[in-house]
């Protein structure tokens, strides 16, 4: 079996994209020339994380420290450092995501088709 | 392709929000029964300082329930960060009055995350919090007995000593 059957396109911006491959069942994702494999609990985790991050703050506070932010990606050691836009970039990218792996649910679930 | 959501819970995420959002109330309604306890503890109402005491350990024990069904479900159960709580009442019987008003606060709650495992049709965890609802009824009769301890007996003279020495008979609790 070709490793590409198992790859699926999730979503897509200009910025990056992300795949399911469902012989690890992992969702990879590809941003920012870096690519994070996850398990399914972890990428909840980590667009959580994204969404958590005060946009406010970092547009309004002219201290350094709020320039960036740095997002560790759960279990995998890996980290992404984002400026504002890539943020608002990121996390149009996750919630793309997020609405493929539910509307593939929702699919799933109507037509009793479960597969492992 | 596979359904990876399907494959960590059937836990659908707005329930799992709303269930740690539960969480967070039952262990608030944890502390406050602690402040409640340590308030007449300190104003010499020791058999109501019991009877807090208990119900704070019941909140926690309510809070871990739905931690552990969380777990169960395979998905994170958060342990929740408390604020500060009010430690300070203007009387005895306004300790009783907020008790009831946090139980009737925490049923209302339940009903909340009821109405929404209808909604996505979640019929296991609308189980799960059938017990929930049945020990609110329980929770607020009997703060709402506390209450009427004081209606009953009258503060004047004796009175608070003997609601004080009546209240652990609510849930028979003993003081050493």
């Amino acid at each position: 079996m070709s490793l590409n059957v198992s790859l699926h396109e999730l979503y897509r911006t200009s910025k990056g994209v992300t795949y399911q491959c469902d012989l690890t069942n992992r969702i990879v994702l590809n941003f920012a020339d870096q690519v994070m494999a996850f398990r399914m609990a972890d990428f909840v985790l980590f667009r959580r994380k994204a969404e958590r991050v005060n946009l406010h703050e970092m547009i309004f506070n002219l201290d350094d420290e709020y320039d960036f932010e740095v997002l560790e990606a759960p279990k995998s050691n890996q980290k992404l450092v984002l400026t504002l836009c890539d943020l608002v970039q990121l996390r149009d990218l996750l919630a793309g995501t997020q609405f493929t792996l539910n509307l593939n649910s929702m699919l799933h679930e109507v037509l009793y088709t479960y597969s492992y | 392709m596979k359904d990876l959501q399907r494959l960590r819970t059937s836990l659908k995420e707005e329930v799992e929000l709303a269930l740690n959002a539960q969480i967070k109330m039952e262990a608030e309604a944890s502390s406050k029964y602690l402040a409640m306890a340590s308030w007449c503890e300190v104003n010499g109402f020791l058999y109501s300082a019991k009877y807090f005491y208990k119900q704070s350990e019941e909140e926690r024990e309510h809070m871990l329930k739905i931690f552990h069904y969380l777990a169960d479900q395979g998905v994170m159960a958060y342990s929740p960060e408390v604020g500060a709580v009010p430690h300070e009442y203007p009387t005895f019987r306004s300790v009783f009055e907020t008790a009831l008003q946090s139980e009737i606060n925490v049923t209302h709650s339940i009903n909340r995350l009821v109405s929404l495992c209808r909604r996505v049709e979640d019929y296991a965890t609308e189980n799960f919090l059938q017990w929930f609802v049945k020990e609110q009824v329980e929770e607020e009769i009997n703060a709402r007995r506390a209450l009427e301890l004081f209606d009953v007996i009258g503060e004047e003279g004796i009175g608070r000593f003997t609601i004080d020495r009546n209240v652990y008979k609510i849930t028979k609790l003993e003081v050493e």
